[in-house]
């Protein structure tokens, strides 16, 4: 005991000694509290009972509700959609509403829309233009597109107030709105619809060579915005790029479109009988039962027999659906249509593609197997699908989003081939839109505000789907992916934490960085069983309701009992990067004679070695090799002696003496905090991980030191050897300096 | 497809890149290699951001990756690379050796080898890679020799580095 208790001893002078030889400075400046792990109090909203401190919602949140009775006519020769919609407001909120704030998104393409007045212009980058380019920059005439307001009735027919803001529009109501009561009232309105390819936009149509099109249409009628206690009226213009804000309702529509269309949207068919013909029905019956393989609706000879032909008639299709958050419909006679059950925890969901033959081979290969897919993996991931059924469209040049369908695109030459490219990105472009069913079609968060939300956490649902499709899929969100934009001039990078409308580099800022993020915490920080728990937490609690960053951050913290509030604040909130780097390596080994640092240390306290003869054992830097007289732990004598004092069950207790001390110092030029991954490499090859957490950077931001005691002699020493952390510059990873460069690997392959 | 077409094709899918993620980044790492004399270059583009360049450029079709891809791809490499990115060491304009390309995921690496004299005191690099065909497109230039480490960020209104060391 005494002889470890002075063991004890000579660490604590070493300890002091370094302290001792700091110079006196001069006086500092106190501080804030600036930690990385500080908690986030400063930034997150007060909890309430509507959202609580664990994120879940609280007692008294309220939530409205919107439903939508619709007609809606759609005149494939002038492309202009007609409608009609009464709508019933639900104000399950506690307050009076004195007006109700409605979304008329197609204005943002209007003559008059501030959109295009928004945008800082530059002939420079357009030096050269071929004519249809300069013919449609200069000579063309912005078309009428936005919406046609033709009447705004109350229940009784009586016109009521209201005033346009641009893509937003206000309901003067008579009298304010009580809590609990509900409203209802209808807009008539037309609007022309947009040519999504050449003029752009999440909806429109394709007009193939032959005169047919492909109608794929979303924003096509008035909508009412969100009203909460977070944002008040969400009520933010759109501006083109920042989505949408939606209370759930329930939806009954009616679809009047050229007879030999068909037609898919969200909700239930109500009128098959009318519309579909027999044979369809039965084969229709067939793809609820096929689990494994697609079953045709409508063929490809079909198909290609029915664009050929113009029908002059026209066919109403009635859809219904619950608890929805926005309606969307494909229209053309160019479908082809086929179907498969997928079985989401004992219940049938139909995976569903409708698809113009130019999408072939490559759609009925792929598209509704993929469907089905991220439906099974997503439901892993947070709750079993609830809704019936989820529709990939085929769409050139789209890849959009709504309840139960979405618009895909992934179009083969016209031959038929298609590049790799071509198939991963229509993989991925189905796994990402149909996983919006998830996120924000049922999770609901409000997209005007924060794009990561949806888009984010999305696409890191989308890696683990993509990667059971095929585990060899390049998903292109892994945080590795991430590291090249993260080592960008910061004059270029936004935080996630921005409205999405002034984000710059949108794509990996709102995308592919929170689903490196999300991955990471998954994989690295908070592994797969304790992520998964709190993330299905996360999405059971907020599905069908509105969830904020905070309800999030919260919610992964409360049911994980991890303090994650320095990975929010650093990830999301900051443009920090994470490098974290070997800066030395000191060789120690074992004496019983004095060091040149132990005398010196003696002198300065007035001690006398000598009069601890036998009773120390010192710890000497190896500067040339290690000196012969050097000593294993059990061959110095102050331990053999004292391990002879143990009994039998003690020496038991006690790990293989270490023959080789290594003292490692880790320097972090990045702002991120990490947890430090760390591979040593063995003389014989063998290879070992310590993973200390990102902790360790608690009292010292700058660089830390750890000691590693080992059998064997460290080969090598490489930090994150698997690119988990997104570690921006790793020509610092590993000891000693790697000489196995990337180059020479190349040129030796290319040698053969 | 004509030429001009193509361009309107192209600046069309500019213009409809609101749904698509990117972002407009080239990596240039060079390192001195001392026992072999020379200077080693690794460049990163986004594969579908080279390849638009390219065919823009020559009024080819590359199609990489696939069945079609052009026998000869590695010329247009090339010649691209050779226009749009020189070495200047020791204030003599130098030239590489393309050694070859591979592609990762969505990107493709490039190999290039320059003879080197002496040991290099300053470089200057002129990169303007991808800067005719996307406006927010960035270069970034590291360099190594040895020890001693610089990088610069190149974009449209600056396309050259100059390194001294």
């Amino acid at each position: 005991m005494k002889k470890l208790a002075s063991l004890a001893f000579s660490f604590l002078f070493i300890a002091t000694a370094l302290m001792a030889q700091d110079a006196p400075k001069k006086r500092q400046k106190g501080h804030t509290d600036q930690n990385k792990f500080r908690q986030l109090k400063d930034v997150l909203p007060t909890p309430n009972n509507r959202r609580t401190a664990s994120g879940a919602p609280g007692y008294e949140y309220t939530q409205q509700k919107v439903d939508y009775v619709m007609d809606i006519v759609v005149d494939e020769d002038k492309n202009l959609l007609t409608g009609n919609e009464s709508i019933t407001y639900h104000n399950n909120s506690k307050d009076y509403l004195e007006y109700l704030w409605v979304q008329l998104d197609q204005n943002m393409r209007a003559p008059d829309s501030k959109t295009p007045l928004a945008k800082s212009e530059d002939l420079g980058n357009t030096a050269f233009n071929g004519p249809v380019t300069f013919t449609k920059n200069n000579l063309t005439k912005p078309a009428d597109f936005g919406f046609k307001i033709k009447e705004v009735n109350n229940s009784t027919g009586g016109s009521l107030s209201y005033t346009v803001n641009r893509t937003m529009m206000r309901i003067n109501l008579p009298q304010p709105l009580a809590p609990g009561n509900t409203f209802e009232f209808s807009i008539r309105w037309n609007y022309l619809i947009n040519n999504s390819v050449t003029d752009g936009g999440r909806s429109g149509f394709e007009l193939f060579p032959d005169g047919n099109k492909n109608f794929t249409i979303a924003q096509f009628f008035p909508r009412l915005a969100v009203y909460d206690n977070v944002e008040g009226w969400q009520n933010m213009q759109f501006w083109g790029r920042s989505e949408w804000a939606l209370e759930f309702g329930d939806y009954d529509v009616k679809i009047t479109v050229p007879a030999d269309h068909i037609v898919d949207a969200t909700g239930e068919l109500l009128n098959e009988k009318k519309v579909l013909t027999k044979e369809q029905r039965v084969r229709f019956e067939k793809a609820r039962t096929s689990f494994k393989d697609p079953v045709f609706i409508v063929t490809q000879e079909e198909a290609e027999k029915a664009e050929k032909l113009k029908s002059k008639k026209s066919k109403t299709w009635h859809f219904n659906a619950k608890n929805v958050r926005d309606f969307a419909f494909a229209s053309s006679r160019k479908y082809i249509w086929d179907a498969m059950a997928v079985n989401i925890n004992g219940k049938t969901v139909m995976a569903v593609s409708l698809y113009p033959k130019e999408g072939n081979p490559l759609w009925e290969e792929h598209s509704t197997r993929v469907v089905a897919n991220t439906l099974e993996e997503y439901s892993k991931m947070t709750f079993d699908y609830p809704y019936s059924k989820a529709i990939s469209v085929h769409a050139d040049r789209q890849g959009m989003e709504y309840p139960m369908i979405c618009f895909n695109y992934g179009r083969p030459q016209p031959d038929g081939t298609y590049s790799e490219r071509t198939k991963r990105g229509m993989i991925g472009v189905i796994t990402h839109e149909v996983g919006h069913n998830f996120f924000p079609m049922i999770v609901n968060s409000d997209e005007r505000q924060w794009t990561w939300m949806d888009e984010g956490i999305n696409s890191f649902v989308e890696i683990l789907s993509e990667l059971d499709y095929d585990p060899n899929f390049f998903t292109g969100n892994l945080p590795k992916d991430i590291v090249r934009y993260m080592s960008m001039d910061q004059d270029n990078l936004s935080p996630i934490m921005s409205q999405g409308d002034y984000v710059k580099n949108f794509g990996p800022n709102a995308y592919t960085k929170p689903a490196a993020g999300l991955y990471m915490l998954r994989q690295t920080i908070m592994g797969p069983e304790l992520f998964d728990y709190a993330f299905r937490t996360y999405s059971k609690r907020w599905m069908f309701k509105h969830p904020s960053p905070a309800d999030f951050f919260r919610t992964m913290e409360d049911a994980s009992a991890m303090d994650l509030d320095w990975f929010w604040r650093g990830w999301f909130y900051t443009t920090d990067y994470n490098d974290i780097g070997v800066k030395d390596v000191k060789k120690f080994y074992l004496t019983d004679q004095p060091t040149e640092a132990a005398k010196q240390l003696a002198k300065r306290y007035n001690m006398n070695l000598a009069d601890y003869e036998g009773k120390l054992v010192f710890f000497e830097q190896e500067k040339e090799g290690v000196p012969v007289d050097s000593k294993k732990a059990l061959e110095i004598d102050v331990i053999k002696n004292h391990m002879a004092t143990m009994t039998e069950e003690q020496r038991a207790t006690l790990k293989e003496a270490p023959n080789f001390f290594y003292q490692v110092t880790f320097e972090k030029p990045g702002g991120l905090v990490m947890p430090i991954i760390v591979e040593l490499e063995y003389v014989d090859g063998s290879k070992e991980r310590h993973t200390f957490p990102a902790q360790i950077w608690m009292k010292n931001d700058e660089e830390v030191t750890k000691v590693f005691r080992t059998t064997l002699a460290i080969k090598k020493i490489t930090l994150d050897p698997d690119l988990e952390t997104a570690d921006i510059d790793t020509s610092n990873n590993s000891w000693p300096k790697k000489d196995d460069s990337k180059f020479d690997k190349f040129k030796q392959k290319m040698k053969g | 497809m004509s030429l001009a077409k193509k361009i309107a094709c192209f600046f069309l899918l500019i213009s409809l890149a609101f749904t698509t993620h990117k972002y407009y980044l080239s990596l240039t790492q060079i390192e001195y290699n001392k026992d072999q004399k020379s200077l080693e270059v690794i460049i990163n583009v986004f594969m579908d951001d080279i390849e638009l360049a390219i065919n823009k450029e020559y009024a080819i079709d590359l199609n990489l990756t696939t069945k079609d891809e052009l026998k000869d791809a590695d010329v247009y490499f090339n010649n691209y690379l050779t226009k749009n990115l020189t070495f200047t060491i020791n204030n003599e304009l130098v030239k590489h050796t393309y050694v070859g390309k591979e592609y990762e995921g969505d990107l493709v690496y490039f190999y290039l080898e320059i003879a080197v004299k002496e040991n290099p005191t300053s470089l200057e690099v002129f990169n303007t890679i991808l800067l005719t065909y996307f406006e927010q497109q960035q270069n970034v230039v590291k360099f190594k020799n040895g020890s001693k480490r610089q990088s610069k960020i190149l974009s449209k209104n600056s396309n050259k580095a100059l390194l001294n060391f």
